[in-house]
């Protein structure tokens, strides 16, 4: 009975640190995730609520990612490229969140077409460290 | 006619069992991460689900013992403990993981977190098991289950590369993230052969009183039932590959999961996920209930029907009563369901062995069945998926520790 309970535990605290390139796997994702659910709230196909969540989700993930990154920053990258870009993802993200509160689309768009130019330098960085791994 | 709707028997046991937040996880992970690359996870989990699901009505339908009866009665009330405790323990597992899905669909519609729907949630629940029937149960879900279709909508919306997806129903291992992968397939065969399904199952068979005549019809029903399961299932995961991974979305977390349908269906996908999510995930719900309860009941030797009154069946009722209440703290506190989901998957590939093996030996013995026991097809199957099970138990804990 112990046996069962302590597996899972096993299993929580064993799971190995993530790799440079699957972190930066995961800032690729928690940007792309803002941006998509961004055009969908541009469309009215989700709501207000869900739309803030996942934007306030995404820009947790990505302080938490970049907390980590910023200790040990990819070799080949530059650090503070990335620093810069994320932060700069971060305002926008935050800023889409507030201006879903207040209905604002046109400088959500706003907003929303500078994180795709981010988006864009991230994959960029993700696949400059993909390609050293 | 009657035979025919008992078709909502093999559909309730795949939409709740098959399609259910285990199987749309993985599933969509599979799909954000590796494409295609994990089709043939999904082809052979069906395939080997289809045999068992097939096997558990037999057995129900010729020796009118459910599965767990006849264990207990084969092996000895010792054995059939150590399979109770592995059993009720990673059921449990997945019923949190069930009533958090439920709980998640109804935070991204409301924005009210999850944590806050555990007690409503599992009210309803509780309430559906203590008020209903059994065939309210399966008719019910089966019905409202239909809205799962949405996933294959989606997928043939996305047009998808249909060379590219029938090369994933053939295994092949990725250059890179191989653990990752190796976790995934794990995971999605532990969503797909999970053993409550088969106890589930073939005590539906008990509570719709079938007999022999009902052989060809339960060779239908699991053929039918779990082949639609597992087609919504690579829906999700042909969706997932075509909508998410492009974007370079992985599923960590079910906000992210949500956006799932929102490019094939830009108006509706959002909601139809929702719903789906709710449906699928409430039907999981009320039978992994009753899949715990009937594993009690019938192990103990206590009286058990859904179609009972509760005061005529009342440790039965109390079972369900006091795993619905337990499953909810866990949610009350905040554990996310994606974590438990994930872990359960991982658990049940294995444990498998446990609940294989020894369903082997019943559907040879001829005390039960008779003349309707496996012939060569049926067992060479069951070995083969002992087989898988065996390797699934081997790797399933170093796979998690190493890509989980």
């Amino acid at each position: 009975m112990k046996r069962s309970f302590a597996l899972p535990l096993l299993f929580v605290l064993a799971c190995k640190p993530p790799t440079p390139a699957e972190q930066m796997d995961a800032v690729v994702s928690w940007v792309s995730t803002a941006g998509m659910a961004g055009d969908a709230w541009l469309r009215h196909t989700t709501p207000d609520n869900y739309t803030r969540q996942a934007l306030q989700l995404s820009n947790q993930q990505l302080l938490e990612i970049g907390t980590e990154l910023r200790k040990s920053p990819p070799p080949a990258i530059d650090g503070a490229t990335l620093d810069s870009v994320l932060t700069r993802s971060r305002f926008h993200i935050a800023q889409m969140a507030r201006l879903v509160e207040e209905k604002n689309a046109p400088d959500f768009k706003t907003q929303l077409d500078s994180l795709r130019t981010d988006q864009r330098l991230v994959k960029q960085l993700s696949d400059s460290v993909e390609s050293t791994q | 006619m009657k035979k025919i709707l008992q078709l909502a028997l093999g559909v309730i046991t795949s939409v709740g069992g098959f399609l259910e937040i285990g199987s749309v996880t993985t599933a969509a992970q599979a799909g954000a991460q590796f494409g295609y690359q994990l089709l043939w996870a999904i082809l052979l989990g069906t395939l080997c689900l289809i045999f068992l699901i097939e096997m558990s009505g037999r057995l129900s339908a010729v020796s009118k013992h459910t599965i767990v009866d006849a264990m207990r009665e084969r092996f000895g009330f010792p054995f059939f403990f150590i399979v109770l405790v592995g059993m009720v323990i990673i059921a449990f597992m997945v019923l949190v993981a069930e009533l958090g899905g439920i709980g998640f669909g109804l935070q991204i519609l409301t924005g009210v977190a999850f944590p806050w729907w555990a007690i409503p949630v599992s009210f309803v629940v509780w309430l559906l098991m203590w008020k209903g029937s059994f065939s309210l149960i399966e008719n019910g879900a089966s019905l409202l289950g239909l809205v799962t279709i949405s996933f294959i909508v989606s997928a043939f919306k996305l047009h998808p590369d249909w060379s590219g997806v029938a090369s994933g129903l053939v295994p092949s291992i990725p250059e890179t993230d191989k653990a990752r992968h190796g976790f995934l397939a794990v995971s999605i065969l532990g969503a797909s052969i999970s053993p409550y399904l088969m106890y589930f199952y073939s005590s539906g068979a008990i509570e719709d009183k079938w007999d022999r005549s009902y052989i060809p019809i339960n060779r239908f029903i699991a053929g039918f039932g779990m082949t639609f399961g597992g087609v919504l299932s690579m829906g999700v995961l042909v969706v997932a590959a075509l909508a998410l991974q492009p974007k370079g979305i992985q599923v960590e977390t079910f906000p992210q999961a949500a956006l799932l349908m929102t490019t094939a269906l830009p108006r509706w996908g959002f909601y139809l996920f929702a719903a789906s999510m709710i449906v699928a995930c409430f039907g999981a719900a009320l039978e992994i209930s009753l899949a715990i309860a009937y594993f009690f009941a019938q192990g103990f030797g206590w009286n058990w029907s859904e179609d009972l009154e509760p005061s005529k069946n009342s440790r039965f009722a109390f079972v369900y009563t006091i795993i619905i209440l337990l499953a909810a703290i866990p949610l009350l506190l905040g554990v996310d369901p994606i974590k438990v989901t994930m872990m359960s998957m991982a658990l049940t590939s294995a444990t498998l062995p446990l609940a294989i093996v020894p369903f082997l030996f019943l559907m040879n013995d001829p005390i039960y069945l008779g003349k309707y026991r496996n012939g060569w097809i049926s067992n060479s199957v069951v070995a083969v998926i002992i087989l898988i099970s065996f390797v699934l138990a081997l790797i399933s804990i170093p796979l998690q520790i190493m890509g989980g």
